[in-house]
């Protein structure tokens, strides 16, 4: 066997792909030939250091973000009846939709689902946006700074306020994508707590009452008013988290309109 | 019942860390990355009728594959446009410094790092260290990736490895 042809054999018996037998035979060569046990340890430290100085990547949000709403509407060309299914790609969903109709309680069902759905997407949302680097995309504690920065990347003008006075200060902005739409992300601070404010505007109707909901350790707040959809989520504990959201809505009854 | 979707989602969406290293390191640009991953799972949407996997694992190599093709089409226009020269097996072998490593070694200008290294080799030696060390293709798997014999994919591994072993010793020496 040439030396070339032992390197191969080497590296194809570091990569576990040689044929038992043939592996046998190198196994016995490596005890004699300091070469090729100097190669067969050379090439683990360079297996080892490919993977540390070139690691796998982290494909990026607006990739991430991307990619999903091509599925999504995907899913919807192939699915005409979408107010039926709005969701009905996803297998579980379904699966639980189905069995509530079954229950009876057809279009509570598929209501309930859809808003399971819609909390464990606002709660990944969140416990996304807490990884480095994926909190704000707009820094500022200025509303007339974060305000503005929606212009043009959404079809509304988020009502943006800051409660530093009450100690929630404004931390900054963030384009998000729930419910099937880009929406609005606030991010405010607590001492070392963050605070997720996201809002799209609503399907009309009247102001619907606050319901708390609290999963793995995040608290999420959800309400409805005349114009927007409110989701808030935070580990800060639930009685400050309250009084946030009082404040919140204190602010936008008053002066809060989506753009026409 | 899962349906055509849902079954994409499971299988092929988990992957998309892996398409976008593969295009990361394909094209050497996040934006190109972006672009290719994105097409890439157009394309894997389109085709997805005809995969039978039904495993998340399964689709790994065949996404992988789609993101391959999709980088190296943007890749042929994109030099179409620069008419640039091909892949030659041939003329990017390193027979001459297979031979004289020191050689080899004098002539690597400044010392590179086995990142820099890793990008200045031809790409069909870059995607078959990505799939095997990155992504922990089998060969069988990487010669369905890249269209090649196992035989092939074997030899370029092991060109490949020569090269990058080269720097990572002059990494160590040098520091």
């Amino acid at each position: 066997m040439t030396h070339g042809e032992m390197q191969l054999q080497v590296d194809t018996y570091v990569d576990g792909e040689l044929a038992p037998e043939d592996a046998r035979e190198l196994e016995a060569h490596l005890q004699e030939c300091g070469e090729c046990a100097e190669l067969r340890h050379s090439r683990i430290a360079l297996g080892a250091a490919i993977r540390r100085e070139v690691p796998v990547l982290q494909a990026p949000r607006a990739l991430r973000l991307a990619v999903r709403e091509a599925i999504r509407s995907a899913g919807e060309s192939r699915q005409p009846p979408r107010s039926l299914h709005p969701l009905g790609w996803r297998p579980a969903l379904l699966a639980a939709s189905l069995a509530l109709v079954a229950l009876g309680g057809w279009r509570l069902g598929l209501q309930r689902a859809a808003d399971g759905a819609l909390r464990d997407q606002v709660l990944a949302s969140h416990v996304r946006s807490l990884m480095p680097g994926h909190l704000t995309d707009v820094v500022s504690s200025d509303q007339h700074t974060v305000k503005p920065w929606f212009n043009g990347k959404l079809d509304f003008s988020p009502p943006v306020y800051d409660f530093a006075g009450w100690g929630y200060p404004l931390l900054g902005g963030r384009l998000d994508y729930l419910d099937g739409r880009p929406v609005a992300a606030l991010v405010y601070g607590r001492r070392q707590h963050f605070i997720n404010v996201f809002l799209w505007p609503g399907r009309g109707g009247t102001a619907g009452e606050r319901t708390t909901i609290t999963r793995q350790g995040y608290h999420l707040l959800r309400w409805t008013t005349p114009d927007y959809q409110y989701w808030v989520a935070s580990d800060l504990g639930m009685a400050e988290l309250t009084e946030f959201a009082r404040l919140l809505r204190q602010d936008d009854s008053v002066t809060a309109r989506p753009l026409p | 019942m899962p349906t055509e979707l849902g079954r994409f989602e499971a299988i092929v969406l988990p992957h998309l860390d892996a398409a976008y290293t593969l295009a990361r390191y394909l094209t050497g640009s996040e934006a190109d990355a972006q672009d290719v991953v994105q097409d890439a799972y157009l394309r894997a949407l389109r085709y997805f009728g005809g995969f039978r996997g039904a495993e998340p694992g399964d689709g790994r190599a065949w996404l992988l594959a789609i993101v391959r093709n999709t980088a190296f089409t943007s890749r042929r226009r994109q030099r179409a446009e620069a008419n640039a020269a091909e892949f030659d097996e041939q003329l990017h072998s390193d027979s001459v410094a297979d031979e004289h490593p020191e050689a080899a070694l004098l002539a690597t200008t400044a010392r590179e790092s086995l990142h820099q290294v890793l990008d200045h080799l031809p790409l069909e030696f870059r995607e078959v260290i990505i799939l095997r060390e990155l992504d922990g293709l089998s060969y069988k798997e990487i010669g369905e990736v890249t269209g090649v014999p196992v035989g092939t994919v074997m030899s370029r591994l092991s060109r490949a490895r020569r090269r990058l072993q080269r720097a990572l010793v002059a990494e160590q020496k040098g520091g």
